[in-house]
């Protein structure tokens, strides 16, 4: 049936939207927290200026295709539900990035680059966030080509584009009647932990080092148990290495 | 969505907070390389992370720079502390500067303390969730009280907070490992300060918001001189004290009440507040059989205080029960409850009163003078809830220069003087205080107590009718 075909579609596309704006809005969120600290730079500058840009673009987009989908009256309670729910979770994204645009135009007007008196707070974050940036703009490597001034010159920018932010959010809000509290979710309590089985491998090796300060003994356990693991390794792939030897040889 | 445009006129704004911009100024002098604080490294397992500070070098820069002694050193560096500026590396959870060795670290701009931005329960509920797939599950009890409460009242936002945790956690990773131990630690003390462990305070504590935007300039228009003008002209009418007196009058106050403030001396036997013990409220009850020692001596303090408490009114009234004049504060009862009670009962209460106690040869006939008599009784032609005002007056200054004081040597003060109940100080353990917290519940509903002191004013007022002067001395006689 083309209709709940085109529905299907529509809500796939959604949700791929979404879920871009969403990587958006968190990538943003680390960028805007290294800005003022000693791993701020011009090239900072430029990645939250180019993430600003993407998130825009997603945020226009996403809007476009929620309101023409809301608007439309022929579709079902479920679909009308479950895009409620999308809605939410766009103006939840929207919110977030707005108050994240708002924070980094006060941080950025009081920790201009270029005056030397004004100095960065030690923080101890001394590496870069290009990473971050490439994955918010799902490039492999960053291109940065801004010139020296353009933390004064993109404040201004950064300006309009919270008052286009607000004015969009105001019209979200009175256009789109869509009861916010209305919406269930449908991941329980602990659900982040359901799907950790890809994060999960990172933490082998990850120093847990906020939990440095001795714990009742516990820890010292924990890091005797990290040692053991680490002995186990090393012999394990020593057999390894023998036994290809051995195979090679024979 | 929080609904953005809030036309309900109700108090929205955060109070101001000028300490946090002075505050700021001086951590950013803390960090100019030659005159600032020196900073190490830190050694990890395989990395090191620098900008790390302790403790003594913090306080000797303070010290000097503000030239201070130790002490005031020490207390606005607790101060950085506990705002979180700065934050604590080992005992991650107290928020003081320990003046040793003690590492600490400076805050990004992003995680400091401002008035504008309150810490919202969203992001608090992604931190929450965040560190959930970090720890895999096992958060802190309160924590995990903290988590529950949020997926009930967020539940509509619950989806974007589960993506966002995990789009926030990816995208840490991206950074190298020194930066994302540092990120975790810079969060961890944010929230620390924003959401306080339980049975510690957060600095950003504040009472009620405001209702109009402190930082905004008030317009002066025409209606803001003229509120002035009235201001200064009613200021100037005022009678005013001499500071003599007043000072007098509060230090008299202070010394009298001195060990009765909770906020100065310790509460017997603990605090209810600190320790999730309600027993204080249960020795101190309205209809407590055996009052505590210093709710006792309060009531020798003045008589307005023994009027006050319900217990103490009640002990009152036994001992003028013994004396036999027990009119004056049946009367003061009565006008205190025209005064209180409904516009509808007026008349009649007025009417009531009239007849027992103030008409020529009443049952409690009161003794005022003459001119206060007149007063009165005119009033009641057409009465209203301050008739009895002055009479009443009158009557508590008679109870209070005469009956007080007897009352005070009585027998019946010194008895339960000797019975009253000291109750020794608790002394819980932390294990304790957390199994207190688990065993809170609501304590008796108001209205049942309603019930039972109307129950027993009923029966008061059954048994003690007015006493007939005639009738008692006609049984009198009776019996010779």
């Amino acid at each position: 049936m083309p209709v709940d075909w085109g529905a299907d579609m529509g809500k796939d596309e959604c949700k791929t939207m979404l879920d871009a704006l969403n990587k958006v809005t968190a990538c943003y969120r680390h960028l805007v927290s290294a800005l003022g600290s000693t791993s701020d730079s011009q090239n900072l500058r430029e990645e939250l200026k180019k993430t600003r840009k993407k998130a825009q673009e997603l945020a226009v987009a996403n809007r476009t295709k929620l309101t023409a989908l809301l608007k439309d009256k022929s579709i079902s309670n479920d679909d009308r539900a479950e895009y409620e729910r999308l809605w939410v979770l766009f103006t939840s994204s929207m919110e977030i990035l707005e108050v994240d645009m708002k924070r980094s135009l006060e941080i950025g007007q009081s920790f201009p680059l270029k005056v030397p008196t004004r100095h960065f707070i030690q923080t101890g974050m001394t590496g870069s966030t290009t990473t971050v940036a490439a994955r918010a703009m799902s490039v492999q490597n960053m291109k940065y080509e801004a010139d020296a001034s353009i933390d004064t010159a993109d404040l201004k920018d950064l300006e309009t584009e919270i008052a286009q932010v607000d004015q969009m959010m105001e019209e979200m809000e009175m256009k789109v009647q869509v009861a916010p509290w209305a919406v269930e979710a449908k991941q329980e309590a602990g659900a982040e932990l359901k799907s950790t089985v890809s994060v999960g491998n990172s933490s082998v090796g990850v120093i847990s080092v906020c939990e440095e300060e001795p714990k009742e003994g516990g820890e010292g356990e924990a890091g005797l148990m990290k040692v053991f693991a680490g002995i186990i390794f090393t012999a394990v792939l020593l057999i390894a290495g023998i036994l290809g030897y051995l195979v090679i040889n024979l | 969505m929080t609904i953005k445009f809030i036309r309900d006129h109700g108090q929205h704004y955060r109070p101001r907070m000028a300490c946090l911009a002075k505050v700021e100024a001086m951590v950013l002098e803390m960090q100019d390389s030659k005159s600032g604080v020196k900073s190490s490294e830190q050694k990890l397992n395989i990395t090191s992370i620098p900008h790390v500070v302790t403790g003594q070098d913090i306080l000797a820069w303070i010290a000097n720079h503000m030239k201070v002694d130790a002490q005031e050193a020490q207390t606005i560096g607790t101060m950085l502390v506990a705002y979180g500026f700065i934050y604590p590396l080992q005992d991650h959870k107290k928020l003081i500067l320990k003046p040793d060795v003690s590492l600490y670290r400076f805050q990004t701009p992003y995680f400091w303390p401002v008035q504008k931005w309150k810490a919202d329960n969203t992001d608090y509920a992604i931190y929450l969730a965040k560190r959930n797939i970090r720890k895999k599950g096992t958060l802190d009890v309160y924590e995990q009280e903290y988590y529950k409460n949020l997926h009930k009242w967020l539940n509509h936002k619950w989806d974007f907070i589960v993506m966002q945790a995990k789009e926030q956690y990816r995208a840490g990773k991206e950074r190298n490992k020194a930066d994302r131990v540092v990120f975790d630690c810079q969060e961890r003390a944010y929230w620390i300060v924003h959401r306080p462990p339980p049975r510690t305070h957060s600095a950003m504590d504040y009472g009620v918001d405001r209702l109009i935007d402190p930082n905004a300039e008030e317009n002066k228009t025409f209606d803001y001189y003229r509120r002035i003008i009235i201001f200064t002209q009613q200021a100037i009418m005022r009678s005013k004290v001499k500071s003599t007196v007043s000072l007098g009058a509060i230090l008299k106050h202070m010394t009298t009440y001195k060990d009765h403030d909770p906020f100065l001396a310790p509460c017997l036997p603990s605090n209810p507040w600190q320790t999730d013990d309600s027993s204080y409220w249960d020795l101190n009850m309205r209809n407590v059989e055996i009052p505590t020692k210093m709710r006792v001596e309060r009531w020798s303090f003045s008589f307005f205080e023994l009027l006050n408490d319900p217990r103490g009114r009640t002990d009152f009234k036994v001992f003028l029960k013994k004396e036999f004049s027990g009119e004056n504060l049946a009367f003061w009862e009565a006008a205190e409850e025209m005064k209180w009670g409904t516009a509808s009962s007026i008349s009649e209460k007025a009417q009531t009163i009239f007849k027992t106690f103030l008409a020529p040869g009443a049952p409690r006939w009161i003794n005022i003078d003459g001119r206060t008599m007149g007063l009165t009784v005119k009033g009641l032609e057409h009465p209203h809830r301050y008739v009895l005002d002055a009479a009443q007056t009158h009557i508590f200054m008679l109870m209070k220069k005469d009956t007080f004081y007897r009352y005070l040597k009585s027998p019946v003060y010194k008895d339960i003087q000797k019975k009253a109940l000291s109750p020794a100080p608790h002394n819980f353990t932390p294990s304790q205080l957390e199994q207190n917290a688990q065993n809170r519940k609501p304590g008796i509903n108001p209205i049942i107590i309603w019930q039972q002191e109307e129950e027993e004013r009923a029966k008061a007022a059954a048994a003690a009718g007015p006493i007939d002067i005639k009738k008692l001395m006609a049984s009198k006689l009776d019996r010779k």
